[in-house]
């Protein structure tokens, strides 16, 4: 049986010999999505999922506790934009549209706008030391 | 179709506004082939190379102006030697005369590290790459570049993308 797990991707970060990056708020651009602070000496190995609506890359935080978005009709992991969680808009779609209308010589599909990232907080990882 | 790696052994990479002209040789752009085609952006590498510390905030994003004319600067090599040549194919840049753009909103991922001593490395899983679609904005083309807050500090990266 398929299971979710397999639409994750992976990120590293590695700043074992390195002083990573500060934990410093004015990183923050809103609209963008949030830096991973990864700080002097640490690694961090994480999944990573891809909203199916917005292709949004979600760095997974395992201390989360709230649900993650999901879309029934897709089958796939959305991001927390409440546009994705909202509505069944699946990005594959979206490029199928345009797809065909190019193939039959139709003008450009007009993407009114794909959902924004929502503003939000960095995430700070706790130090993972490597011996 | 095959896939490509996408790389340039190092640039510097200097922090760059939304909706700001890249400057050549700071960044690097994959833009699509044909209207109908489909390319997947399978995996994003970036190096640091710095001799002092360089936080670096890159941003994997759309771009609201897409490159054009004389699309050069990244090499580009297939996975499998023998992969077959397309007549339109996807390219991969950092030079161009009409100068790339980022969105405003469209930024996919933010691959915060320090280029002195830090690496990062994403890896999509096979049906959940980032695709761009046609060569057009805003769809069309995803530049991996410095967010304006970062400290400009020497990389390597490379990117490695199918055109499906």
């Amino acid at each position: 049986m398929p299971s979710k797990r397999r639409q994750e991707g992976y990120l590293f970060v590695d700043h074992r010999e390195s002083p990573g990056l500060p934990p410093d708020a004015a990183l923050m651009t809103p609209g963008k999505p949030s830096p991973l602070i990864v700080g002097r000496s640490a690694m961090l190995e994480s999944a990573t999922i891809t909203c199916s609506h917005c292709q949004v890359i979600v760095i997974l935080n395992p201390l989360r506790d709230r649900p993650r978005g999901y879309c029934a009709k897709c089958d796939a992991y959305v991001c927390d934009n409440p546009l994705c969680l909202r509505e069944c808009h699946p990005f594959a779609k979206l490029m199928d549209d345009i797809c065909e209308r190019a193939i039959r010589g139709q003008e450009p599909l007009v993407v009114q706008s794909l959902p924004v990232v929502p503003d939000s907080e960095p995430i700070v990882v706790p130090s993972i030391i490597v011996p | 179709m095959a896939k490509y790696s996408a790389n340039v052994p190092t640039y510097s990479s200097v922090g760059v506004a939304d909706t700001s002209n890249f400057t050549d040789a700071q960044y690097i752009a994959i833009q699509g082939g044909a209207a109908a085609a489909r390319t997947a952006i399978s995996e994003v590498y970036v190096g640091g190379q710095a001799t002092s510390s360089a936080p670096q905030y890159i941003l994997v994003a759309r771009d609201s102006t897409v490159g054009a004319t004389g699309l050069t600067g990244v090499r580009t090599a297939a996975l499998d030697a023998s992969a077959a040549g397309n007549t339109t194919p996807t390219i991969a840049f950092s030079t161009t005369t009409t100068k790339p753009q980022r969105s405003a909103t469209l930024s996919l991922l933010n691959l915060s590290f320090n280029a002195f001593g830090g690496i990062v490395r994403w890896v999509a899983a096979p049906g959940s790459e980032l695709f761009l679609v046609g060569a057009t904005a805003s769809l069309g083309e995803i530049s991996i570049s410095a967010a304006a807050a970062s400290t400009t500090g020497p990389v390597g990266t490379h990117a490695i993308y199918e055109q499906v």
